[in-house]
């Protein structure tokens, strides 16, 4: 079974719309060692993400790389860069191909990881999105279709969340609160596991 | 926490509306109207000079575009690093073929777009240098003082780059003194109460009417210690000791001093501060140069100070102390 640009659409629309319900609970998880703004930039995010015409192209590249200037387009904080540089090298992996089969998903995620974790100077372990991110490469190694790949990511994202709810945040500005982070999710964590459920 | 806005979503853009309308000298530009230059044509052979940030802080970073100062800024949304498009339209109306400094902030988003615009203008062989400013003290040890975050003493950086680069030096040479202006700056703040982001319906963060943050970032991220609150003499002592701490300084140096208001707080309890500051210093010997006291990097309505301190040489004197002039700072 492959991944389509028809199944990007549909990830692109549940996405948008999660974002919008999840925007108090997301700036509230924020608001307890941020500004209390991530929802409503995700939310924003999401509005900018549904906007793409993803019928345009069936070149699962370019269709990744509208939704990556869609995101850097529509903010600048150091979580929506991360999200556009995943973006991105989805858009590279998969440049010229209408279609990927779920079973290389998974490498595909490990790939953002490493660039996420190169343009962030961050590492898996630190409590950010690379570790839900990690955690769901890990989870879907397995998975051959639609339906396995969600199942298994979600599973991977709640356990990531879990893992790391008592370790200290590492960078960022919630380092600064090592001691209180501990017992905190992660927003961005938060969200992932959020989306998938 | 009251706010005199229309809509969240617009603050950014009607903010910068009425700052261009008020100030001819600089103009609005870049596909997403985010980026503000000066209205006046390049310099033939002078480098650029770029910085930006979030909104929420006026007058940094947008409003010290001018004359010896930055040539044009990147703005995010309140607190929000600038997308990379506004820092590569930013990038492009700075260039006049010398090449462009990145002077901004040490913030992850920030960071992270700056670096990724370099990359994309690289490829139309703009050349650019970053210089990051850190002066925050408090937001990491000395041993990890380059994890330090960016706070109102950027502007110095802003005032020495800006006034080398009128002189038509090289990048290589721009780069340098505002490097060495970071080096040689230190800020700490003060924070008595939050501010609330307009897209929030909670304060950033709370404190107790009686209380007060030594070490508060200026998006409230925590300090040192919080304690009941100080006299302004006491509170002035031992930011200055912090400061000292760091930078250590002998009977007869020379520095420039900025006491600043993060919002809320009146200009006579800057100058309360200031004058301790002051005395302080003139006690060790220091003379102070070129003192700046006022709203120079804000965090909206947070009620509070920092204070900066930039150890002088002759070299930073002289661009100090240059011609230059932006909506907030004018010298000669």
């Amino acid at each position: 079974m492959s991944l389509t640009a028809a199944d990007l659409s549909l990830a692109v629309d549940h996405l948008a719309s999660k974002l919008e319900e999840l925007e108090p609970v997301l700036n509230s998880a924020d608001s307890r060692l941020g500004d209390g703004d991530t929802g409503t930039m995700l939310a924003r995010m999401g509005r900018g993400l549904a906007d793409v015409d993803l019928e345009s192209t069936d070149d699962l590249g370019a269709a990744f790389m509208l939704l990556t200037k869609a995101t850097l387009a529509s903010t600048g904080s150091s979580l929506g860069t991360l999200i556009g540089t995943a973006f991105m090298t989805f858009a590279k992996t998969t440049k010229g191909k209408s279609e990927i089969e779920w079973s290389e998903v998974f490498a595909m995620v490990d790939d953002a990881v490493v660039a996420m974790s190169a343009r962030g100077k961050s590492a898996v372990g630190d409590k950010t999105i690379l570790d839900s991110l990690n955690a769901i490469a890990r989870s879907t190694e397995s998975a051959t279709d639609r339906d396995e790949f969600v199942t298994q990511a979600r599973s991977g994202a709640q356990t990531a969340l879990d893992e790391l709810r008592d370790q200290p945040c590492q960078i960022g500005r919630a380092r600064m609160y090592k001691e209180q982070s501990i017992g905190m999710d992660d927003p961005g964590m938060l969200a992932i596991a959020l989306i998938l459920k | 926490m009251k706010k005199l806005i229309n809509a969240p979503e617009n603050y950014v853009t009607e903010m910068l509306e009425g700052l261009v309308a008020c100030h001819p000298s600089l103009t609005i530009c870049g596909d997403s109207q985010r980026v503000v230059r000066r209205s006046a044509e390049n310099t033939p052979g002078k480098v650029g000079i770029v910085s930006g940030g979030g909104s929420g802080h006026l007058p940094l970073f947008t409003g010290y575009v001018g004359q010896g100062f930055i040539d044009a800024c990147a703005i995010g949304n309140v607190f929000e690093g600038p997308a990379i498009d506004s820092c590569v339209d930013a990038i492009n109306a700075a260039d006049s073929g010398q090449g462009v400094l990145l002077l901004f902030g040490n913030y992850g988003g920030d960071r992270m777009n700056f670096e990724m615009a370099s990359e994309l203008v690289a490829m139309d062989d703009i050349v650019t240098a970053t210089v990051l400013g850190n002066d925050d003290v408090a937001s990491a040890s000395p041993e990890e003082a380059s994890k330090r975050r960016g706070v109102a003493g950027l502007i110095y950086a802003y005032k020495i780059a800006g006034a080398k680069a009128e002189q038509l030096a090289t990048l290589e040479e721009v780069a340098r003194v505002a490097q060495k202006a970071v080096d040689a700056t230190r800020s700490i703040g003060i924070a008595l109460a939050p501010c609330r982001l307009p897209s929030s319906t909670e304060p950033n963060f709370q404190i107790h009417d009686n209380e007060m943050e030594m070490g508060m970032g200026i998006h409230g991220e925590p300090g040192l210690w919080r304690s009941e609150l100080k006299s302004a003499d006491e509170t002035v002592a031992e930011m200055l000791n912090l400061i000292l701490a760091d930078l250590p300084l002998a009977a007869g140096d020379r520095v420039s001093v900025l006491l600043n208001g993060l919002g809320a707080t009146p200009l006579e309890e800057l100058f309360i501060l200031f004058r301790r500051a002051n005395q302080l210093l003139a006690d060790r010997g220091v003379e102070v140069v070129a003192p700046i006291v006022g709203n120079m990097a804000t965090s909206m309505e947070m009620a509070g100070a920092s204070l900066s301190i930039l150890k002088l040489d002759d070299e930073l004197e002289a661009l100090l102390t240059a011609p230059g002039v932006c909506p907030f700072w004018r010298v000669g």
